[in-house]
């Protein structure tokens, strides 16, 4: 019998090349359709300059997206992930060879005929396998562990749609093998090894040449088939990252810490409409893009602070509840609507008719003002997507409209009127300078000059607690001999959280006036107290400004021999270190710190379980400090200082004076005084001088 | 000509105690002004009111009427003009409460006459007052004195005198009659309303009885809602005992709970902690009590007790309950 | 309902320690910030609410130099429609000049209603709005809590004292003064302000309002101020539980807030 490729058969008279071609056609056809409708959901959306530094994004493609680097964060399911990911990359040209070998009848594509072909059989079969043995293997996972991320808020998982996608993957895998095997089977066997399409032959031993005939033909036109189904089905649901996630992270944010403008490429704000984002055209096409390539992973909600003490935000959620709101708005198919629905209220209260308001609705106010900006979920994401833009967006929105919280409005107020949260007169800001009057400190008038400008911002200059770390500072700065400077009551603050509360006015205009005094005065550096300050200063303000966290300043010091460490501690036996979320996650700075304790003598310090990009969040600097949201069963810096004490260690040392703060309070409420110090690293540093 | 009108504010069948405080004043300040001590009130159902008065003043001038059965700062406006008109008393005196409010300004208008409010002091020289009183919120204090005129006018803070007089009257009461042709009130009284308890906001609120990590156990809070109840004060407190859910969220005086203004601001068992401190800055008088003398809260407070609240609080209970 | 609301420009003064200037009649106001004085923010807010509720327009009117035309751009973010600044120029004038002022100032704009502060931060006087009420005819209220429109008069909620109200029924067109408290005023972003320029302020010289000088002198001179005593801390109360009792309940009652 001669072996006839399924192409080259007839059916019911017609050529099998004909019915492949037909099928491309179509299937192509919709699915082009489909990427029209989702493209034009993106065009919707406010531009988002992405193109520049082609190179670095280059290189965090290949990292991030072919290399995986963030897949195994969470070990077996990064392992599984990367098994067929690396899979489908590899097969990818098998997918074309078979689609190919139908559209012309049975010829398989020219390079693949020689010894690259041979090689290839061989590495397509092997993934083959590792795909199919993931597939199970991930099936396996989620029926019996059933990891808690995966869920949908509302204890629906869509799991029917993970299931569905890993068995038609396997499927894909299975109709290959058994075309294949059921072609050597027919046909003389082919040069190399073919372990897959061995292990089909070994199935389809059994059968009569027939037999063996109808099920390879079978298998590749169910092959062929599933492949466009498979393809199609990738635009409406959470596959769609299949072919979003690359450029979802080609384009992914660079400059972490920053903030978007309220609108790219809007100078003045007056000019525009409204601020923020409170309508689905608000958003930027990159934010709507995000939207499409969520896989449901939930890393993200696993690591929100927030979310892990009860408060309703959760970040997968607000990507979801955004996509289904987005694809609500915009179908692919409006005559057969492709619901992807996350199960909420919003959309079936669409279904009936009316409209959800977007924000307030489908995306709750306590939602958007329980995120403390901590940054953990875009640490986690594989793909690279994008909250705090998003949310802060959502917040600027809220301020405009005077939906914020009223708990705000005194500090608003008083951070515009005196420069500082607490309504503190400004010429009192540097009054904390008269605890150590042996150490002279200068404070920069108008064209004054220091080596290092000492940037204390409002919490340092007026918490008694806080001032403390300022002393330390201080002090630290003259047993080096470093010729610094504050400016007293011409510094405001720096805005820092006044921008991530979403009062961009109000942050613009502390920028113009901190800059016109910066400006007004020469220095080499600026060194802070606060990570929050060095962030904003670093990543907000213009200008790139000469600007480094105290931690690096005096790592340095310590490095270079110009502060030299004597005394030893007499403290706590051992001390844990807690990352702050604005000098490590943002910013990156890890080592700074533990340079500086593996410097002091007599400190013991170890890290805790969630330490540098997975550090648990405080409970923050920012809006929590003003706000407190319902349903919170126990504050941040309380779910730290249970890791802490989990660590069996006697004290946190952290290089933040919120950390330091939301810290010192979680113990006074605990009761735990006598049991847990917390103590800034300046100060400690400080003690050894 | 001298005299000094009081005006009698009352309600629920008593003289507050706002007319006594200016009553026994102006005892003094007639005998530099000379004249007579007039208290004038307008009312229905006179009968208690003026035995309340009896002794407090030489004169007690009586309207009762039907249309006096509840204040309305109009109609009174009306009658005192006349009143002033017949009598010419050099200094009227209303109290500076919600009545006073309403009344002063609009009668000054109507008179006039110079008007100084909220005053906590009153000196007469040569025929003429002056007064003291204050301002930014008590930060300030300002003497201030009256253009000359042939009457003057003056509220007087709540509180700023005792209402014991220093000497007894011969009380003469004279009754008048309700004017004629007086029009109609624009404004008219439908009811009074007990403020609910429940949610309160301790913001508005005048006195309050704080407490904090001191009182140790969620037990212990018992004793202090006995003592805001029997105070007559709102109850709040410091940020952690919210944090262990002993009292809702409302009750919660700090940066991230609510700014209170009270009068008098009572804190037990409250170290004072700067966000803590950030909260009270509006508050008129506080008293702290801490068993620690180095607590930061006696650094802003105006009176501290230095001892353990769990006997202040009984002491307190005791002599209270005894009077 | 066409409401005017009256406002004032005072100093923020919560965590200043206050000094006076040499001459003893002025409070220094140098280094001080200024802002809308929080109880006419609460009129503010329940003007704009009340306009929400039906149909009108709402005007904010004040009395000061140019630099008070913030608060107005404040009130008009906040929601008013215009606002009207009457320029006092060189003259000084205490309260009741105040009033009169104000009260021929707002000629021409149409009111059904005039809400003001109960008082000002700054001189905590209380008398400047029953004051326009009595020089405009108008029925009046104070320490107003709650505000019911009804068909051409509005039912009111008043404040008196030890946790009483008094609910009252006064006719249109009326004054009232509002009490802190009575809504939450809603906040007014830096952006929210700058677009608010595009309504009409419009300023009315106080020459223009021909009063005499006599009705615009001073009634009331203040002669001198001063700080009370310092007192460097708490005055610690010494001795037994039951003295110290004592001498709280004293100073209860001392400050008003028991009988």
């Amino acid at each position: 019998m001669t072996v006839l490729h399924p192409a080259a058969e007839r059916y019911l008279n017609i050529p099998g090349s004909l019915i492949a071609w037909i099928l491309l056609i179509l299937a192509l056809s919709v699915f082009s359709f489909s990427l029209y409708r989702r493209v034009l959901l993106l065009l919707s959306g406010q531009p988002d300059p992405r193109w520049g530094d082609w190179k670095e994004r280059v290189r965090g493609l290949l990292v991030y997206g072919i290399l995986q680097k963030r897949q195994p964060r969470y070990f077996w399911a990064g392992l599984i992930h990367l098994l067929i990911f690396w899979g489908f990359v590899v097969l990818g040209l098998r997918s074309l060879d078979l689609i190919g070998q139908g559209l012309g009848g049975g010829y398989a594509l020219p390079f693949l005929r020689g010894g690259f072909g041979v090689f290839y059989g061989s590495l397509k079969d092997l993934f083959e396998l590792t795909v199919l043995g993931a597939c199970i293997w991930a099936i396996l996972r989620r029926a019996m562990i059933r990891p808690a991320r995966y869920e949908l808020e509302n204890g629906r998982g869509h799991r029917w749609e993970a299931y569905l996608v890993l068995s038609l993957i396997g499927f894909l895998m299975l109709t290959d093998m058994f075309y294949e095997g059921g072609m050597l089977l027919l046909s003389p066997p082919a040069p190399g090894w073919l372990p897959a399409a061995g292990l089909a032959v070994s199935v389809l031993s059994s059968l009569d040449e027939t037999g063996v005939s109808n099920v390879s033909l079978l298998a590749y036109w169910a092959h062929y088939l599933a492949f466009f189904i498979f393809l199609n089905f990738l635009p409406l649901a959470k596959h769609f990252h299949i072919l979003t996630a690359l450029p979802n992270i080609y384009f992914r944010k660079l400059k972490k810490g920053s903030l978007k403008p309220v609108r790219w490429g809007v100078e003045n704000l007056e000019d525009l409409e409204s601020l923020g984002v409170g309508r689905l055209e608000d958003f930027t096409w990159k934010h709507l893009l995000d939207l499409f390539t969520c896989t449901e992973c939930g890393r993200c909600s696993d690591h929100c602070p927030a979310k892990a003490v009860g408060r309703p935000l959760s970040p997968k959620m607000i990507t979801l509840k955004l996509r289904d709101y987005v694809y609500r708005k915009v179908p692919v198919f409006s005559l057969f609507p492709w619901r992807s629905d996350s199960g909420g209220s919003e959309g079936r209260k669409e279904k009936e008719g009316s409209e959800a308001a977007l924000i307030g609705e489908v995306i709750t106010f306590a939602e958007i003002w329980s995120c403390t900006t901590c940054g953990a979920c875009e640490e986690e994401c594989p793909v690279f997507i994008e909250y705090l833009d998003k949310l802060i967006d959502m917040r600027r929105h809220l301020i405009e409209t005077a939906q914020n919280p009223k708990t705000f409005n005194p500090i608003l107020t008083q951070v515009e009127k005196t420069g500082n949260p607490f309504g503190k007169p400004p010429k009192k800001r540097a009054d904390w300078i008269k605890e150590i009057a042996e150490v002279p400190v200068r404070i920069l008038k108008e064209g004054d000059e220091a080596e290092v400008l000492y940037f204390v911002d409002s919490y340092a200059s007026y918490d008694p607690r806080v001032q403390a770390v300022a002393l330390a500072v201080v002090r630290g700065l003259s047993l080096a001999e470093v010729d610094f400077g504050i400016l007293g009551a011409r510094e405001k603050d720096s805005g820092h959280q006044v921008r991530r509360l979403g009062e961009e006015g109000l942050f613009q205009l502390l920028l113009e006036e901190n800059l016109e005094v910066l400006q007004s005065c020469r220095f080499n550096q600026i060194v802070t107290t606060d990570p929050h300050t060095f962030n904003t200063l670093k990543n907000d303000y213009p200008g790139d400004l000469p600007v480094v966290h105290y931690t690096q300043f005096f790592r340095d010091l310590l490095a270079s021999g110009r502060l030299k460490p004597k005394k030893i501690i007499d403290g706590p036996p051992i001390y844990a270190y807690h990352d702050p979320c604005y000098l490590g996650r943002h910013n990156g700075i890890y080592e700074a710190p533990r340079e500086i304790l593996d410097r002091l003598p007599g400190v013991k310090w170890v890290e805790m379980a969630r330490c540098r990009d997975r550090s648990f969040c405080c409970g923050g600097g920012d809006v929590n400090l003003w706000h407190e949201i319902e349903g919170e069963t126990m504050r941040p810096a309380a779910r730290r200082l249970e890791m802490a004490r989990e660590a069996g260690v006697g004290g946190i040392v952290t290089a933040c004076p919120f950390c330091l703060l939301n810290l010192e309070d979680a113990v006074k409420t605990a009761g735990l005084e006598k049991e847990m110090k917390v103590v800034d690293l300046m100060e400690l540093l400080v003690s050894t001088l | 000509m001298g005299g000094i009108f009081v005006v009698v504010e009352h309600r629920q069948g008593k003289v507050r105690e706002i007319t006594l405080e200016m009553l026994a004043k102006a005892g003094e300040w007639k005998n530099d002004l000379g004249g007579d001590l007039t208290a004038v009130l307008l009312g229905w159902e006179t009968g208690p009111l003026i035995e309340a008065l009896k002794g407090r003043a030489d004169r007690i001038l009586v309207i009762e009427d039907e249309r006096l059965k509840n204040f309305e700062a109009e109609v009174y406006k009306l009658i005192l003009q006349q009143l002033i008109q017949e009598v010419h008393p050099s200094l009227t005196l209303i109290g500076q409460t919600s009545w006073g409010l309403d009344l002063a300004p609009c009668l000054a208008v109507k008179t006039g006459f110079p008007l100084v409010t909220d005053c906590v002091e009153l000196r007469i020289e040569a025929g003429r007052p002056t007064a003291l009183r204050q301002m930014y919120g008590g930060k300030i204090f300002a003497r201030v004195s009256f253009k000359e005129s042939p009457g003057y006018l003056a509220t007087i803070r709540p509180g700023a005198f005792s209402p014991d007089p220093s000497e007894d009257h011969q009380t003469e009461v004279i009754k008048k009659q309700f004017p004629a042709g007086l029009p109609e009130s624009k404004k008219q009284f439908l009811e009074l309303i007990e403020s609910e308890a429940g949610e309160v906001d301790i913001s508005q609120a005048d006195f309050l009885v704080s407490v904090g990590r001191g009182v140790g156990e969620e037990e212990n809070l018992a004793l202090v809602r006995e003592l805001a109840r029997s105070l007559g004060a709102v109850l709040s407190c410091s940020r952690p005992i919210v944090d262990k859910k002993w009292l809702p969220k409302y009750h919660q005086v700090g940066t991230s709970g609510k700014s209170v203004k009270p009068k008098v601001y009572l804190a037990l068992g409250i170290s004072g902690a700067f966000q803590h401190l950030a909260g009270i800055s509006g508050a008129g008088t506080v008293i702290a009590v801490n068993k620690d003398p180095r607590a930061p809260i006696f650094r802003v407070a105006q009176y501290g007790v230095a001892q353990d609240l769990f006997k202040i609080i009984p002491a307190l209970m005791e002599q209270i309950n005894r009077n | 309902m066409n409401i005017i609301v009256c406002v004032k420009r005072v100093p923020f003064t919560q965590e200043v320690d206050l000094e006076i200037e040499a001459g003893k009649r002025e409070v220094d106001r140098e280094s001080l910030a200024y802002v809308v004085n929080d109880w006419d923010n609460y009129a503010i807010e329940e003007a704009v609410r009340l306009k929400e509720q039906g149909e009108g327009t709402v005007t904010a009117i004040t009395l000061g130099p140019e630099e008070d035309e913030e608060v107005l751009r404040r009130c008009l973010a906040m929601g008013a429609d215009r606002a009207r600044r009457i320029d006092p120029g060189e003259r000084t004038l205490d309260g009741q000049g105040v009033a009169r002022v104000l009260a021929r100032g707002l000629a021409g704009i149409p009111f059904d209603l005039i809400l003001c502060g109960v008082q000002a931060e700054d001189d905590n006087q209380g008398m400047v709005g029953i004051m326009m009420a009595e020089h405009l005819g108008l029925a009046h209220a104070v320490v107003v809590t709650g505000i019911e429109p009804q068909e051409g008069k509005l039912i009111v909620q008043c404040e008196l004292e030890g946790g009483l109200d008094e609910r009252s029924k006064i006719k249109l067109p009326a004054l009232l003064t509002i009490q802190t408290g009575i809504n939450e005023p809603r906040y007014v972003s830096i952006m929210g302000i700058k677009k608010a320029a595009k309504k009409p302020l419009e300023v009315i010289p106080l020459a223009d309002l021909n009063l005499s000088p006599d009705d615009l002198a001073p009634q009331v001179l203040i002669e001198e101020l001063f700080l009370p005593p310092e007192t460097g801390g708490a005055e610690m109360i010494t001795g037994d539980p039951a003295q110290a009792a004592e001498k709280i309940l004293q100073i209860l009652k001392e400050k008003g807030v028991r009988a």
